[in-house]
Parts: C-alpha cells; structure tokens; sequence
C-alpha cells in the first residue's frame, strides 16, 4: 500500500446536519403516512378539520418523505461520499451551509402550505410557484457545491458514486423547471402553462422521473459507495458500474406514459412508454446484482452485521421492484392493477424496501463517522429496527397485492346483462381488512424509524470531539 | 425519416459514450477506480488489499489542525 500526504479536513458539519433532518423529517413523514392510513381504517381520524383531511395530508406525506427524508438523505450522503471519492473539501462552506437551511425551509413551506390547501395540484409536485421558484434556486446552489468539489478532486478519476449523484442533480433540476412552468396568479397560486393530454404528459414525465431519479438515481449513487464501504470489498464490476449508469440514464426518462395507458394520451406514446419500461429491467437488474455480488467471499458478513443486511435487503427490493414495475407497465396487466392499491404497493416496495432501507444502512454507517463514534449506541437496536422495517414493509406490499388484485376485479366485473355486478362501495368494504394490516404495517415500521431516531441521539448525545476531528481530516 | 436518424443518432451516441467511458488503455485504470472508496482510509485499505490482494493507493491522514472543526449541528 502506498501513502501520499494531502490536503484539508472534509466538511462534515453540513453532512451532520443533514443526516440529522433526515432522520427528523423521516419521523414525521412516516409518522404522517401512519396517520393518513389509520384515515382509511377509521375515517374519524380526519378529525372533521378541513387541514387534516386525507386529502391534504396525503401530498404532506410523499412531499415529506421524498424531499425531507430522502432528500436530506441524498445531500448527506452525496457530500460524504464526494468529499471522500475526490479526497477534497467541499467547495464553499457558506454555499453549502446554504444548501442545507434552504432545502430545510423549502420542506417547511411545504409543512405549512399544504395543509393548508395551496397545492398545483400536481403529484409529487405540489408545492405552489414561489415555493417551487425558492427550491431551484437552492437546487442550483447544490449543483454548484457538488460539481465544484467534482472540479477541484485530488484524484484522476471521478468514482462511479459520483456520476449518479451528478446525473440525479442535473435531471431533477431539468424535470422540475419544465413541470413547474406556469403562470403565477397570486404568491400561492399558478396555472400550468400546458393543458389537456399534453399537462398530464408532461405530469408523469415528470412523476415517473421523480422515481427515476430523485428515488433511484441519487440511491444508486449511494449504493455503489455505502456497499463496497461496508462489506470491505470494491464493487464487484466496475465496468458494469458504467453500463449501468449509460442505459440507465437514457432509458429512464421515456418510461413515463406507463402513467397514462387507457387515457386520452396517444396510444403510439402509451405503447413507447410500455417498450421502454420493459427493456429498463435490464440496466435495473445489471445494477442489483452488481451491488449484490460486491458481496462475493463476504456473504458470511451478514451473520453479524446489521448494517450490511439493511444494505442488501434494500438490494433485494430494489430488483423486486424494478421487476414489478415493468410487469405493471404492461397495457393488459395495468388494466387491472391501475388505479387500485397494487400501484400504492408498487411505490412503497420501492420506497420502503429500497429508499429507505438504503437510507437506513447509510446512515448507520455515517453516522459514528461524522460523529466520531467507533460504532452506534446500540447495535442490537439496530438488528431491531432491521426486523421491524422489514415486517412492516412485507406487510404493508402483501396487503395491498391483495387489495389491489381484488379491486381490479370487483370494478372490471360484469353481469350477463353487462351491468356491473359490484358497485364501488362494496368493493371499498372488500379493500377493509387490507387497510387495516397496512396501517399495522405503517406502525411496525415507523416503531423502528422511531428506534433509530432514539439510536441517533444516543450516539450525538456522547459525540467526541477528538475523533471527529481526526476523522474529518484527509482521511 | 427523420425520426429514424435521431433514433439511430441516439443509439450511436449511447454506445460511443460507454466506449469511450470504458477505454482502459493500461488495463488497470478501471480496477484501480474501484478502489477508490477505500483510498482515503489506510486502515480500510490495508484490510482490502488483504482481501482482495489488489494495491490501494491510499491517502495518508493529515495531522489534526488546531480549533478546526466541532460536532455542532
């Protein structure tokens, strides 16, 4: 092994303090996901307030969750690992202290003006304009601090973690500017510049990207540093690392008419959506098992390491997903599973399974690091919290293939005479007993966000100064 | 037609730029890339040369500086 001596200490106080809202705002979205469930177990729990409406408070859920907690995941783990991979300082302490109190009120605008009805109306994108004006601008800052430190790297080559992270900051700052067009009536209220089939187009160009990108690409970026790091072996193919990238970024961004099959969208649009889904499970595959094999000769690690379990599980939902997903895109399979709780099961295999438990691994990892701990408080509370994630996301997907599947065929049902042979409401009833075993679900894994939550502070409470330092230099 | 020439431009420029991105004149540009993750970590990398019997160019840790740095958030 050969040593050079070189430069500054990384910035971890930003990458601190990201992980730390991730983990805030992971509890209160999951918290907010919980509640919206137990709304359709027990609609008392609407509470009869216009603000507290499932209507409401189901756009606060995703907005938390994706652009709270996974959001302020990605900002942690990109400034980690960047700063690591080109063995310099992050560019601009003010720029990305900047970063991380603008990303944090743009979260809280969403916390106060969704509640309140302010919405586009648009999903995953509801923010109103000057919200929406607010974070591209400190997505542009992002922008800067990330490819900056890329520019001024020690190291000849940018890591692979790297070109992820970069295509993730560029393609969301893109589908966001051109979905957010529109004309500002009021500080709170815009109409979209598009209309009819072309707004709904461009919607879920824009929504199926949000997935692609903002919950796909960003996490691979993660995943091809976290994984290698914790198992202690490079991943597994290089060159496959860079296939991966290549087909993934271009075949992502067509998939999104699967959103719109049977609708007024042209049928050649809904057929390319369709083609283009099926052949994305081929770069989605080729990554997971290349994450996957990075184990090879380590496997026996996940005996003892609960970090590594949360890392692989999340492999194993992210090629689950990424299989199922292109199935659904199918026109004849998505004209049952459209519209019913399958799609909702869909979403959360990849956004529990995948996002999250990534995210989890992570940020285990990080954590001790950035704070200068050997190790987090408990580890055996992080065993728990492995178990209660992943009951509470087999349950919550099982109940709603269940759901999903019986609803599918309750609606598309027929009477010799061609009525329809259940009305909504009965199958509504039918879709009960799920609702319930998916706000159990909700509960197990909430129980153990709140268990890292508690796990986290432990371990910030008797941080050490000395290691910190150490620990921040280059290094 | 013309729609034909952009498909085929697309194609040809996905496969040029995982080419070019897979160029490895040495032949060992790529492995050492993937090493990279452990370089600025010397304890890390000795254990994954040990493990994998690949060289690490490793970063050695500079000397803590004085009043840098602190754990608030």
């Amino acid at each position: 092994m050969s040593t050079a001596s070189t430069g500054q200490a990384y910035n971890y106080k930003v990458v601190r303090q990201f992980v730390i809202a991730t983990v805030v705002w992971g509890v209160i979205g999951m918290a907010m996901g919980v509640w919206i469930a137990s709304q359709l177990v027990w609609p008392d729990m609407n509470l009869d307030l216009p603000w507290t409406t499932f209507g409401r408070l189901r756009p606060l859920h995703t907005s938390l969750v994706i652009f709270g907690f996974a959001g302020s995941a990605q900002f942690a783990a990109s400034y980690y690992a960047v700063q690591r991979t080109c063995q310099v300082r992050l560019y601009s302490d003010w720029l990305a202290a900047f970063t991380f109190w603008g990303w944090q009120s743009v979260i809280v605008i969403m916390l106060v003006t969704l509640p309140l009805g302010y919405t586009t109306t648009k999903e995953y994108a509801e923010i109103e304009f000057s919200g929406a004006v607010w974070m591209t601008v400190v997505w542009v800052a992002y922008a800067i601090v990330f490819f900056t430190t890329v520019v001024q790297r020690k190291t000849q080559h940018i890591y692979v973690g790297n070109w992820f992270f970069g295509a993730f900051i560029v393609v969301i700052a893109m589908l966001h500017v051109v979905n957010h067009l529109s004309i500002p009536v009021d500080w709170f209220k815009s109409y979209p510049v598009y209309s009819g089939a072309t707004d709904a187009m461009v919607q879920w160009w824009y929504g199926h990207n949000a997935v692609g990108f903002f919950l796909t690409t960003g996490f691979l970026g993660m995943m091809y540093y976290f994984v290698p790091k914790q198992v202690g072996r490079p991943v597994y193919s290089y060159r496959l690392s860079i296939v991966h990238f290549w087909a993934l970024i271009t075949l992502y961004i067509w998939a999104g008419p699967h959103h719109l099959h049977y609708t007024a969208l042209p049928d050649w649009a809904q057929s390319l959506g369709m083609a283009m889904s099926l052949i994305l499970l081929a770069p989605s595959w080729g990554g997971m098992i290349n994450g996957m094999m990075t184990l090879s000769g380590a496997w026996h690690k996940l005996r003892t390491d609960p970090i590594l379990r949360f890392l692989v599980l999340s492999l194993a939902f992210y090629g689950m997903s990424t299989f199922e997903g292109p199935m659904m895109a199918i026109k004849t399979v998505n004209a049952l599973s459209h519209y019913t709780d399958w799609t909702i099961g869909h979403v959360h295999a990849g956004a529990l399974g995948w996002v999250a438990m990534i995210t989890f691994g992570s940020l285990y990892h990080m954590i001790p690091k950035v704070f200068g701990r050997e190790q987090m408080y408990s580890v055996p509370l992080i065993n728990l919290h492995f178990w209660l994630a992943t009951i509470g996301t087999v349950l919550y997907i099982a109940s709603m293939w269940v759901n999903g599947i019986t609803q599918g065929l309750m609606w598309r049902a027929v009477n010799d005479d061609g009525t329809l042979t259940y009305s909504f409401v009965e199958a509504l009833q039918a879709s009960h007993p799920g609702f319930v075993v998916r706000f159990a679900g909700g509960v197990f894994f909430l129980g153990g966000m709140l268990l890292m939550a508690y796990n986290t502070w432990r371990t910030v409470r008797v941080a050490d100064l000395k290691v910190a330092h150490s620990d921040a230099q280059i290094a | 037609m013309w729609e034909v020439i952009f498909n085929l431009a697309t194609v040809i420029c996905l496969y040029g730029a995982v080419e070019y991105c897979l160029r490895d004149p040495s032949g060992e540009a790529l492995d050492e890339a993937s090493l990279i993750p452990f370089a600025d970590d010397p304890q890390v990398a000795r254990r994954v040369e040990l493990a994998t019997g690949k060289q690490v160019k490793a970063v050695a840790p500079e000397e803590a500086k004085p009043g840098w740095g602190n754990v608030e958030v």
